[in-house]
């Protein structure tokens, strides 16, 4: 009797964790499904923008009338953006630089670049037809290799990313890495869908360099501008960490050392209790504090602590304008750029943040300024008169100024800034203060933490 | 049976009166102080407004639990107000104030342009929790940065969600709620900060083997992080 109890139950009992079991594989494979659903979209769309992408490089080369270039230009440059964007969600074992990514991502700026251009009535150098040419050809066998690779995968059974290696393999005695032999100019045939696309960027990387390096080549300065000369040595450095320390309400600190900074700011950082201090090697100057204390609750107004960050400009020796200002609960960010012979010069700027519990200096940033900073001379210009001729007719100024601002690719231009209304939206236009050009737009918005510029 | 259906007409009109008086008294969120055990839709809006925010409550269900009273903490401390836990007066103010949306100059609301700060606070809470708050800035800015790589995606979002790319994205710590020491390091690095000088990469020496990090020139070590190029 009690067996047959037993027996019972554990039947029972197996059934209903095979039953489980079962409904587990069944909702394991469906998730699976959607994932693979989701990789194959990717992968198609890959391709599918990539082929747009070539045959509106193909179109864009022969069109010889402005707005049709204008045209397919803009076109190259959105679908690069679209086949990027397909391309970052195909699976990968480890996140790197992608050759086929920066292919792309320098496609799409040229031919925004170009745009631009032409569209303000420029033209393209034969340099930049040459350009825009090459890059056409480069993109023929890489279009080419992805359908092979799209083929492969329904006739071959690709998976999306290659197999851990066998112990063998780990060992040494397996085969090469598939990416490293495609660089050595042999071809095996993938054995995952990234490998495919590995190998791709493994022979694109043989290929000799564009011409154009793109505006990003430009973004950082190569070293920076604004820096005083000379070096300083680590005690050097202590002893400048100290007086900052001292001003900020620090007295008699002792820096701590905690590491050295390489690149183009680069020197010592310190900690003193909670704070943190950069100090660059070359000129001996504060480019970064942040004091991470904890924040009491407030006691000052925001007009308390505006006054307190101009103080503590001055205290610190500097003399710029304060420029804009964003709330951030428990203190206070604070734009200040220098200004020289009545231009503002909005590269060369400095950040403060005061806290609202005491006033007192919990964040600097000098970066922007040590990299930016330079002698200007400034060009000659058309006037002001003859510049609010140039704005849109029922644009209402209700601010105008000369200004220097900084344009993509590291460069300055000279500018006549004109802040205003139109249509119920407000604007900052800036226009080429040498030939009255509009150089660039931006929109104010009122978010609940200050005005947003976009 | 006539007086059994009278019974009933009594019964439902008394119970939409009584829902109806319900509703008037739980009132606007604002009208009462709201603490640990309050119920309502006054609740309700005030978790929908702290989720909006970035502080996230778990679902919005009127209640006003554990999960809730942290949030409100996080915010006060972050808003620098008095950390008690309790939507008072002041706290709800600042709350509606910085929940409202962003207008052009005629007062047109134009959405709240804060969908992608979340989000990178929520990376960064998951791969720099525990790191000084320097190094939560120069997180946030490696993914920034890597917006203007040509090597990289241009939106945060396929940033953030690119294979392989955070490991807090494959094991769903993504998704746990920012501090707000997060989200503030994400709204410092929108505005322009970046203690990493430039870095695309970051990585904690002791967890990685990854020769390929390894080999990237090293920029600078803040906290557990070294920031490469």
């Amino acid at each position: 009797m009690h067996r047959k109890l037993w027996i019972g139950a554990l039947t029972a009992a197996l059934l209903i964790s095979l039953g489980w079991g079962f409904n587990e594989y069944r909702l394991a494979g469906d998730y699976r499904l959607v994932a693979e659903n989701n990789n194959h979209r990717a992968l198609i769309d890959f391709s599918s923008h990539l082929d747009q992408l070539e045959t509106d490089m193909a179109k864009g080369n022969v069109a010889s009338n402005p707005t049709q270039k204008i045209l397919y230009l803009s076109q190259i440059s959105s679908k690069s953006d679209a086949a990027l964007k397909d391309f970052a969600q195909i699976p990968a074992e480890q996140a790197g630089l992608s050759y086929i990514g920066q292919f792309l991502v320098q496609a799409g700026e040229f031919s925004r670049t170009l745009t631009q251009r032409i569209a303000a009535g420029g033209q393209l150098s034969a340099q930049e037809d040459k350009t825009l040419n090459d890059w056409h050809e480069q993109l023929m066998p890489i279009n080419q290799k992805v359908q092979d690779l799209i083929v492969r995968m329904d006739t071959e059974n690709l998976v999306w990313t290659d197999p851990a290696p066998t112990l063998r393999q780990r060992l040494g005695f397996g085969g090469t890495k598939i990416a490293e032999a495609a660089a050595d100019g042999s071809e095996i045939p993938a054995k995952s869908v990234r490998s495919g696309l590995d190998q791709l960027d493994a022979s694109l990387q043989k290929l000799p360099p564009f011409t154009y390096t793109g505006e990003f080549a430009t973004r950082v300065v190569p070293k920076p501008l604004g820096l005083p000369t000379g070096t300083v040595t680590q005690d050097q450095a202590q002893v400048i960490a100290q007086e900052f320390l001292g001003k900020v309400g620090y007295n008699n600190s002792t820096p701590v050392f905690s590491a050295n900074s390489q690149g183009l700011l680069g020197g010592y950082t310190w900690n003193y209790k909670e704070a943190y201090l950069d100090v660059s090697q070359q000129g001996g100057v504060v480019t970064f504090y942040r004091d991470q204390r904890s924040i009491e609750p407030r006691k000052l107004s925001q007009e308390d602590a505006t006054a307190k960050a101009k103080a503590v400009m001055i205290s610190l020796g500097w003399q710029l304008v304060l420029t804009s200002s964003e709330d951030f609960g428990s203190y206070v960010q604070y734009d200040f750029v220098a200004e020289k012979e009545g231009v503002r010069i909005y590269p060369d700027k400095v950040r403060l943040m005061i806290a609202l519990d005491n006033g007192q200096l919990v964040g600097f940033d000098s970066v922007p300024y040590y990299s930016f900073h330079q002698a200007r001379n400034f060009p000659p210009k058309i006037t002001m008169e003859q510049a609010v001729k140039k704005l849109r007719p029922n644009f209402q100024v209700t601010e105008k100024r000369l200004a220097v601002i900084a344009k993509s690719g590291n460069q300055d231009v000279y500018c006549y800034e004109f802040r205003g209304k139109y249509q119920g939206e407000e604007y900052l236009l800036y226009l080429d203060a040498a030939t009255g050009a509009e150089e660039k737009i931006q929109r104010i918005l009122k978010t609940p933490r200050g005005e947003f510029i976009q | 049976m006539r007086l059994r259906m009278r019974h009933w007409g009594v019964l439902t009109i008394g119970l939409i009166l009584s829902m109806a008086i319900s509703g008037i008294a739980y009132g606007a969120l604002g009208d009462r102080l709201l603490s640990k055990g309050s119920k309502g839709p006054e609740v309700t809006e005030l978790q929908q407004k702290l989720a909006q925010l970035g502080y996230a409550i778990g679902t919005a269900d009127g209640s006003f639990g554990t999960k809730t009273e942290s949030a409100i903490q996080r915010f006060q401390k972050a808003r620098g107000l008095t950390v008690d836990g309790l939507a008072g007066t002041q706290t709800i103010n600042e709350l509606k104030r910085l929940s409202g949306q962003s207008t052009n100059s005629t007062g047109k609301a134009v959405g709240t342009k804060s969908v992608e700060t979340n989000l990178l606070a929520r990376c960064v809470n998951a791969e720099a929790r525990g790191e000084p708050y320097v190094g939560q800035v120069a997180v946030a800015a490696v993914i920034l940065n890597r917006i203007s790589d040509p090597a990289f995606p241009k939106t945060i979002a396929d940033i953030v969600y690119q294979p392989q790319a955070f490991s807090s994205v494959a094991d769903g710590q993504i998704n746990l709620p920012p501090s707000a020491d997060a989200l503030r390091a994400a709204q410092e690095a929108v505005s322009g900060s970046d203690p990493s000088k430039g870095a695309v990469f970051f990585f904690n020496p002791a967890k990685t083997k990854n020769k390929y990090i390894w080999s990237r020139p090293q920029i600078i070590k803040i906290g557990n992080h070294i920031f490469t190029k």
